[in-house]
């Protein structure tokens, strides 16, 4: 599983696509009093970059970039900038491949248009995906620039080498820009010609891996300039705000009264929406001048509504229906399994059973979702921040019933994404508005909007089961996950196949297809359908390696424990990197023995079995990242301390070593990292919510409690030097926290955890429990 | 604002004024008309005196119950301020010296006749929600100034709105009752035990700037309780607190600590003025001379005995403040209403040095987490403090729709354990559901 | 109407008294670097400088900054090079950067409180500004930059 042959496909590096959209040339009117009150212009385009675009004259060996006559270097980025400096580590590649002058490149971050191919931004894939193709691009310009520079030069191509933008061959030079002004360079490339160029070898890289380089996107991050969707703005433009539903979905509205509403300033009316992809149910919305008034409106609307069938559902309705599916033997889709299981487990000398569970976690992603919609010149618009630009255009198409050529969606920065915006369902509405209104309209969520139509993480439930011969060694092992599954409700043509033939949701069970050596396995996804029925699950940062890991890595650490092994000798010992965990070149080279290194590496950096004082203990844990297909080895030790009067579990440091291959942009990596990691720390320690009458409970900061500042403690990150393929960074960094906390929990005062997240109060009853037990 | 509690004695004295009846009572209640004069000209005022009685009327605070604040706002001293009670409302009349309907007609005589014994011009008795309790304490001289000040105004001709009290509330004859029990007429007699500068702090406290209108407590009748000057009350949906030993902040109030606050609307090692109090400055107290408030601040430094509670305040300041950081600071609590706190109050509200930082109130050391009643801290919570209160040109925001009841319930508790040493308030939900329901509107359209 | 003054323009609002000052900034004026996160006070992604103070603006009503000084992340320095944006940028502090405006407003405004801050400061005062993307590390060592500079900056000058 998990080569996401399907999801790869579609971005060639060649320019031969056709271009079903002009080229974006639009421009905003600043809209807002700011002119008015004395200040210059706020700005022209509410959209960044204010300027990505080559100018005349460029050469554009590929789709991918552009060479300007005076020498600048503009990279098409497809990704969504969210925070992991995406722009600069993809223009890093090509423009090293190409041996371009670093000062000279610029970002553009483009629009939909169907000759980008798959437009998404998730998964931590966007390196990894782009890695090939923008060498490939680099290599094509580095090609073409060095034959047409030859020939001004008066030399063979064959005596030229390229560095810094320039074509040199002996003590003459030419820049890249003049090459461009003065050959007016027109070539193009087939794919299977991209396939032969040659590649810059490792040791030559001047930018993949380079330390001095600065994000791209940063400055504007720091002065008030850079734009997101929620800053979109086009003239004449109204603001809406949603009245909000009693469940996600099939509620029907039955009236709206907006006496109450008319009074404020402001306001002009409500929207009831109707959805023909049936993606927003039972939405009204109030529109209104100003966002505050729209604000006030939604809340003085008096809606009534009939409500969906799930408006009684309760997180713990999900988990028992999880736990339920789990229990029968029939259901879900094997992901492995391997002969001999079954019968293994009928011969085993004794066995291991554990379940592990964890709670509704929301994005909370910081920037409200919102859209900005409108039609104009046939085309109809929408300026949001988006992930996945290609999963949501066929529903808007289906929302608008109009043809998905005609809809382009304009990218801006996002305030974070998470996977939150891989889920474009906050445009519908507003499309649907703008339709409806017959002019532009800004959608803003509030927070409490926003977390109450967020597709969560969904609550789950796993179900590890090992089997013992008589000498405690591991004969087979049988894993059971069953969760809400956001690929089949939002991406079901993005499914993968079981080995029983049946499509299933990769991203809600990755994880529980590990590296570890344990004989006949089976690894069984389940669909929580209550889960899916009640909201829309989400992918959130790591999706199910968030959770799988937290069972899989506790689990392994209860067994070492019950067999009186070193929990991180007894991981490597079941790291031999055989069979199908010996790995496949070039996704996954060296297999499980690189996971191997990194749990080895941590344990060396950490000090792994040095004393430690009362009631603090290191706990390790350690993962493949995302997915088989492309993992991504990290391993982290966590160092707790467990105050037994309160339950409070602090976290004192965080080591992390991770193995993501090359790594072409050091500090974003690390930044990455940083955040992923953190993510991880939160999720196990501090955020997590509930489903209460088929909504999730909290809908705002008074109540959802994610890690601040204080929290956060000391960490010490390092990757593994490497020159294979790069794998992803987004991500990774979340997966071992959580099981390396609850592991050092156990190591700290003896009491084992199940749940997520780790509250005070579970650690004292564990601890009572445990008290009573051993009197 | 501060006329508003003098309601409550109003409809008390109404109440409890069926028993009295007879002809001494009767010579009290009736009074003569004093004849209308001619408007007389501004140039009949000396200079001096009219600045003299700018000074005394914003020490006064005149204007703050005699203009017009709901609505549409009115000009200052033309009176139509409502204040409002559980029996009607009552409107503040017209001071500008309009003949028809504010005081153009009134001679010196009458004013003074006002001011000293509460009576109109016409023969009326006033409402008591007029201090002519404290005012009768002014000197003539004093007197005369506020009145020169008054009739120099320019006139507005206003027509107040019609009051609302019911029957027998409305009746303005009772009042002479209340009069006969609690009015002590006279100006102040200087006390030769203290010396000049408490004197003038007394004059200034108990006469023209009525200090214990709103800080002592009213009895049955509405007056304030002679036994218990300045032991704090109910004032307007807050709590003016005590001013005097029973004050129960950690560091005592001290003269400078009295005088920072009534002169810049922030103390120290208190915080700043909110509600009620921002006019009393910012709108009365900082027009007056430096000398006086201090002279304010000295007197009300003896009666709450700043000098005995003093040599305790280092160890209380420095159990405040060691409580200022804590839950904020590794280890950090899981404790969600300490996550609360550190989301929404932290970031203006942590103090980490030996004092605090100005501009950064100390909320371990604020009257409002030591009274016995949550009732200020959710009144600033839910009002938030606007750039002309308080401490001037900074602003506190406005949680009315950020937090919850039972978000403020939270908060509240935890500061109380947290932050003092007192025995927890109880029933603060409802609690802060009853302030949510003073608040006439929204303060601010948020989301939430 | 409501008169202050926004990065040292005087400006006059028309807007209802209880519209907060934070989309007075972003709609009314048009300055968008402030930003909307939460709504409720908590996340201090909104917050601006009233007369010197870090505030959250989102909960600020207009009519409470009659006649203020407010300062936004675009006038915090005229070329926005101010001793906490450098040390931003020398950091790397931002990831997707929706929090950091709201973070350097309420940093430059600390170290006015504490010219020095120690962890403690740190933790206390920052609490409140979340940073979803958890930049929390860089955020710590680019306030102790800031200040750094901000001292060396003064000695020299002295
Ligand atoms: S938006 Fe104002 S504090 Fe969060
Ligand atoms: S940088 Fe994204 S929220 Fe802070």
């Amino acid at each position: 599983m998990g080569k996401l042959g399907r999801i790869g496909l579609g971005q060639r590096a060649g320019n031969d696509a056709a271009s079903g959209l002009s080229r974006r040339g639009f421009l905003m009117a600043a809209v807002g009093a700011g002119v008015m009150f004395g200040f210059p212009a706020a700005r022209a385009a509410q959209q960044f970059p204010a300027a990505g675009l080559p100018g005349d004259g460029a050469f554009e060996p590929t789709i991918w970039c552009a060479i300007a006559p005076d020498g600048t270097i503009t990279v098409n980025i497809i990704r969504a900038e969210m925070g992991q400096h995406i722009g600069t580590a993809l223009a890093r590649i090509i423009a090293d491949e190409m041996n371009a002058d670093w000062a000279h490149v610029k970002i553009n971050y483009v629009d939909t248009d169907p000759k980008w191919g798959l437009m998404v931004t998730g998964g931590s894939w966007s390196v990894w995906m782009t890695w090939d193709v923008f060498r490939q691009a680099g290599a094509a310009a580095r090609v073409a620039l060095t034959d047409a520079g030859a020939a001004l030069l008066g030399v063979p191509a064959s005596q030229c080498t390229t560095r810094d933008g320039m074509v040199i061959a002996g003590t003459k030079s030419i820049g890249y820009g003049d090459i461009v002004a003065r050959a007016h360079p027109a070539r193009s490339f087939t794919p299977d010609e991209l396939a032969r160029l040659p590649l810059k070898p490792a040791a030559d890289r001047h930018l993949i891996g380079n330390h001095d380089l600065k994000a791209l996107d940063i400055p504007a991050k720091t002065n008030g300039t850079a734009i997101y969707g929620i800053d979109a703005r086009v003239e004449g433009m109204v603001y809406a705000r949603p009245r909000m539903p009693p469940t996600r979905y099939g509620s029907r509205v039955r009236s709206v009264d907006d006496a109450a509403a008319r009074a404020v300033k402001g306001y002009q009316r409500y929207l009831v929406i109707e959805d023909p992809s049936q993606i927003v149910q039972g939405w009204v919305l109030a529109i209104a001048d100003t966002y505050t008034a729209a604000i006030r409106a939604a809340d003085l609307l008096k809606v009534d509504w009939t409500p969906g069938e799930t408006v009684n559902v309760s997180e713990k309705d999900v988990i028992d229906h999880g736990r339920a599916q789990i229990d029968r033997k029939d259901g879900g889709v094997m992901v492995f399994d391997d002969k001999g299981v079954d019968s293994t487990f009928a011969a085993a000398a004794s066995t291991f059973s554990q379940d592990y569970t964890c709670a509704s976690v929301l994005h909370y992603q910081l920037e409200p979702t919102n859209a900005l919609a409108f039609e104009k010149d046939g085309i109809f618009e929408i300026h949001a921040g988006n992930q996945w630009q290609s999963l949501i255009l066929p529903s808007l198409a289906k929302a608008l019933q109009r043809p998905e050529k005609s809809i382009v969606l304009r990218s801006y920065l996002l305030g974070g994404g998470f996977g939150r915006r891989l889920n474009g369902d906050y445009m519908v509405p507003a499309a649907l508005a703008a339709k409806a209104l017959g002019k532009p309209v800004k959608l803003v969520l509030t927070r409490s909007d926003d977390m109450q139509f967020d597709s969560f993480r969904s609550p789950s439930i796993q179900r590890i089961r090992v089997a013992f011969d008589a000498n405690k060694a591991i004969t087979a092992m049988e894993y059971h996950a069953a969760a809400g599954w956001p690929t089949e409700v939002m991406a079901a043509a993005f499914m993968e196949k079981g080995v029983d033939g049946k499509p299933y949701d990769q991203f809600a069970i990755a994880g529980g297809d590990h590296w570890y050596e344990v004989g006949p396995l089976r690894v069984r996804a389940l669909s929580n359908d209550l889960a899916n029925r009640t909201f829309r699950p989400g992918w959130l940062r790591s999706v199910s390696p968030g959770w799988t890991s937290w069972g899989l890595e506790s689990s392994w650490d209860e067994i070492a424990h019950l067999q009186g092994r070193d929990p991180v000798q007894f991981r490597l010992d079941h790291l031999t990197g055989a069979g199908r965990n010996k790995g496949e070149a070039p996704n996954s080279t060296g297999g499980a023995l690189r996971q191997a290194a990194v749990i080895r590496r941590v344990a060396e950096k950490a000090g792994w079995g040095r004393a430690l004082p009362k009631d603090t203990a290191l706990g390790i844990a350690s993962t493949f990242g995302q997915e088989r297909g492309m993992p991504t080895w990290v391993a982290c030790a966590a160092q707790v301390h467990v105050d037994r009067a309160t339950g409070i579990v602090r976290c004192r440091k965080l080591t992390l070593v991770v193995d993501a291959g090359t790594i072409v942009d050091p500090d974003g990596a690390r930044a990455q990292t940083e955040g992923a990691a953190l993510w991880g720390l939160s999720m196990a320690l501090f955020e997590g919510s509930e489903i209460v009458g088929g909504l999730p409970r909290d809908r705002n900061l008074d109540t959802y409690t994610p890690l601040r500042i204080a929290d956060v403690p000391e960490m010490d990150i390092e990757f593994i030097a490497s020159t294979e393929k790069p794998t992803g960074l987004g991500e990774p960094g979340t997966t071992p926290i959580a099981p390396a906390i609850g592991n050092a929990i156990f190591n700290a005062v003896g009491v084992r955890l199940r749940h997520l997240p780790i509250r005070p109060a579970d650690v004292l009853r564990a601890l009572k429990e445990k008290g009573s037990s051993t009197v | 604002m501060i006329g508003r509690t003098a309601i409550i004695r109003i409809v008390a004295a109404a109440a409890g004024l069926g028993a009295l009846a007879g002809a001494g009572f009767l010579a009290y209640a009736i009074h003569p008309a004093i004849a209308p004069i001619a408007p007389p000209a501004i140039t009949r005022f000396a200079p001096d005196s009219v600045a003299r009685g700018r000074i005394l009327a914003a020490g006064g605070y005149c204007a703050e119950c005699h203009t017009r604040r709901d609505g549409h706002p009115g000009v200052p001293l033309a009176g139509d301020y409502a204040m409002a009670t559980p029996f009607g409302t009552i409107y503040s009349s017209n001071i500008t010296p309009d003949a028809a309907t504010g005081i153009g007609t009134w001679s010196l005589a009458a004013f003074t006749r006002a001011m000293r014994y509460g009576v109109s011009r016409d023969g009326a008795n006033l409402f008591p929600a007029f201090p002519f309790d404290h005012f009768t304490h002014m000197t003539d001289g004093d007197i005369a100034d506020v009145y020169a000040y008054l009739m120099t105004q320019k006139p507005v001709h206003s027509v107040k709105r019609e009051n609302t009290l019911p029957f027998p509330f409305d009746l303005r004859l009772l009042q002479a009752g209340w009069k006969l029990l609690f009015l002590h007429p006279g100006a102040y007699t200087p006390d030769p035990a203290h010396d000049a500068q408490w004197n003038r702090g007394a004059y200034l406290a108990e006469g023209l700037s009525h200090c214990s209108a709103c800080h002592t407590p009213r009895n049955a009748m509405g007056a304030e309780r002679a036994g218990a000057p300045y032991d704090g009350a109910p004032v307007d949906n807050w709590i003016a607190p005590p001013l005097n030993a029973t004050n129960p902040t950690p560091v005592t109030w001290t003269e400078n600590e009295f005088f920072q606050y009534l002169r810049y609307g922030v103390a120290p090692l208190h915080g700043s003025a909110a509600g009620p109090m921002s006019p009393v400055i910012h709108g009365g107290l900082s027009e007056m001379p430096e000398s006086d408030v201090r002279a304010i601040a000295h007197y009300l430094a003896d009666i709450d005995h700043a000098d005995a509670r003093r040599p305790g305040d280092a160890g209380h300041l420095a159990a405040a403040m060691a409580s200022s950081t804590r839950d904020l600071t590794t280890p950090l609590t899981s404790d969600p209403d300490a996550r609360l706190y550190q989301g929404a109050c932290s970031a203006c509200h942590a103090n980490t040095g030996a004092q605090p930082v100005l501009g950064r109130p100390e909320l371990a050391l604020n009257n409002a987490l030591w009274l016995d009643e949550p009732t200020n801290l959710y009144q600033v919570i839910l009002r938030g403090i606007g750039t002309e209160e308080g401490q001037p040109g900074i602003t506190m925001p406005s949680f009315y729709h950020a937090l919850t009841d039972a978000d403020l319930a939270r908060l509240a508790a935890y500061l109380r354990r947290t932050r003092t040493t007192l025995p927890p308030w109880t029933d603060l939900e409802k609690k802060a559901a009853a302030v949510r329901a003073t608040l006439p509107a929204p303060p601010v359209a948020a989301s939430h | 109407m409501t008169s202050f003054r926004l990065n040292g323009h005087d400006v006059s609002v028309d807007v209802p008294e209880d519209t907060p000052l934070l989309w007075v900034i972003r709609d009314e004026i048009g300055l968008t670097g402030t930003k909307f996160g939460c709504g409720i006070g908590m996340c201090g992604a909104c917050t601006v400088h009233v007369g010197g103070r870090a505030t959250r603006s989102c909960i600020t009503p207009v009519s409470a900054v009659q006649g203020a000084d407010i300062t936004t992340i675009e006038g915090l320095d005229p070329a926005g090079n101010h001793p906490v944006q450098e040390a931003w940028r020398d950091l790397q502090v931002p990831q997707c950067g929706y929090c950091q405006s709201g973070q350097i407003m309420q940093v430059a405004s600390l170290l006015k409180d504490y010219p020095q801050p120690t962890d403690q400061d740190i933790d206390a005062v920052m609490g409140g500004s979340l940073c979803r993307c958890m930049t929390y590390i860089r955020i710590r060592d680019a306030i102790r930059k800031a200040a750094a500079t901000a001292a060396g900056g003064e000695t020299s000058n002295g």
